[in-house]
């Protein structure tokens, strides 16, 4: 019983493990409206920025924002389906996303 | 087994059967996740160049095909470094049913005045044959287009980079026109920014 245990435990780690090394969706699936924005938590360790859109007219950016200035940092806009931009180097930033038209997508960091 | 094992036990197996659930109906889920994968695997082919500047280093502009039937256009210093930034359009639509299809990259702001470094890159069609950006002074520079194949499909590439003279001053690109060749505009999308 006890390696049973062990096993499920193991298992369990390894799912929450894998799941926090995957992307992490800021802003879920859901329709957008010019101005709309979106925001994840501040942290040093991301890697990257995308905003995942379906329809035309897919007007959108994406950035990293500084904990300490607010200012915008590699900052993507286009109206590609896909826009992904990468994490500055040091300090804090947390992910960010705006929409400039309608449409329906998400917004994810990893 | 004892009934508190039991209990314990089936406590963790609906644990364990929702985390597998809920990964599961994610995956379903069209997130993009798919195509990020993908984009880690598909190399990048270089079809344009960003010179150095105003101090600033030179960029290169790749194209990538995905699995997942995408072409995507970033920008980075090499086509192997994690400084990229770009978009993917299908493979049936690149160019989103526009003459040309570009992204706007820049660093500092969100307000114009505070926007250090831009540049933009993207890939046009191929009967375009003049692009140019349009200023908020009302001045147009021309975008020099080079010959790419991307997928089998001719494309026209192009990288620019904003003079840091002109952000300085507060004139930022307003859009991006292309022409055919007889001068006529044939496409105009603007950036968002620049006023």
């Amino acid at each position: 019983m006890r390696r049973a245990l062990i096993a499920v435990e193991l298992l369990i780690a390894l799912v929450v493990t894998s799941t926090a090394l995957a992307a992490y969706q800021y802003a879920p699936p859901r329709q957008w409206s010019p101005g709309a924005s979106a925001g994840s938590t501040y942290s040093s360790n991301w890697l990257a920025n995308y905003f995942m859109t379906w329809g035309s007219g897919t007007d959108k950016t994406v950035t990293f924002i500084k904990n300490t200035t607010y200012g915008w940092h590699n900052t993507k806009r286009g109206g590609s389906d896909y826009l992904e931009t990468y994490a500055p180097f040091e300090g804090a930033f947390k992910a960010h996303c705006v929409a400039h038209s309608w449409f329906t997508g998400s917004c994810n960091v990893r | 087994m004892t009934p508190i094992r039991r209990v314990a036990a089936v406590g963790v197996a609906v644990i364990l059967a929702g985390l597998l659930a809920g990964a599961v109906i994610g995956s379903r889920l069209d997130d993009g996740s798919d195509l990020a994968a993908a984009i880690e695997e598909a190399p990048l082919v270089r079809v344009a160049g960003i010179a150095p500047e105003d101090g600033l280093p030179g960029r290169g502009v790749y194209a990538q095909t995905t699995r997942t039937g995408h072409i995507c256009v970033w920008e980075a210093p090499t086509a192997t470094s994690r400084q990229r930034g770009g978009g993917c359009n299908t493979a049936n639509d690149p160019l989103n049913g526009e003459p040309l299809s570009f992204t706007l990259s820049y660093d500092g702001g969100p307000a114009v005045a505070d926007v250090r470094t831009a540049t933009l890159f993207g890939l046009a069609a191929a009967d375009v044959a003049r692009a140019s950006v349009l200023m908020s002074d009302g001045t147009e520079r021309d975008i020099r287009l080079r010959r790419a194949s991307v997928s089998g499909t001719a494309f026209l590439a192009f990288g620019y980079r904003i003079r840091k003279s002109d952000l300085r001053k507060g004139i930022g690109p307003t859009a991006v026109i292309a022409r055919d060749a007889s001068g006529a505009e044939v496409g105009r999308q603007p950036t968002g920014i620049g006023g």
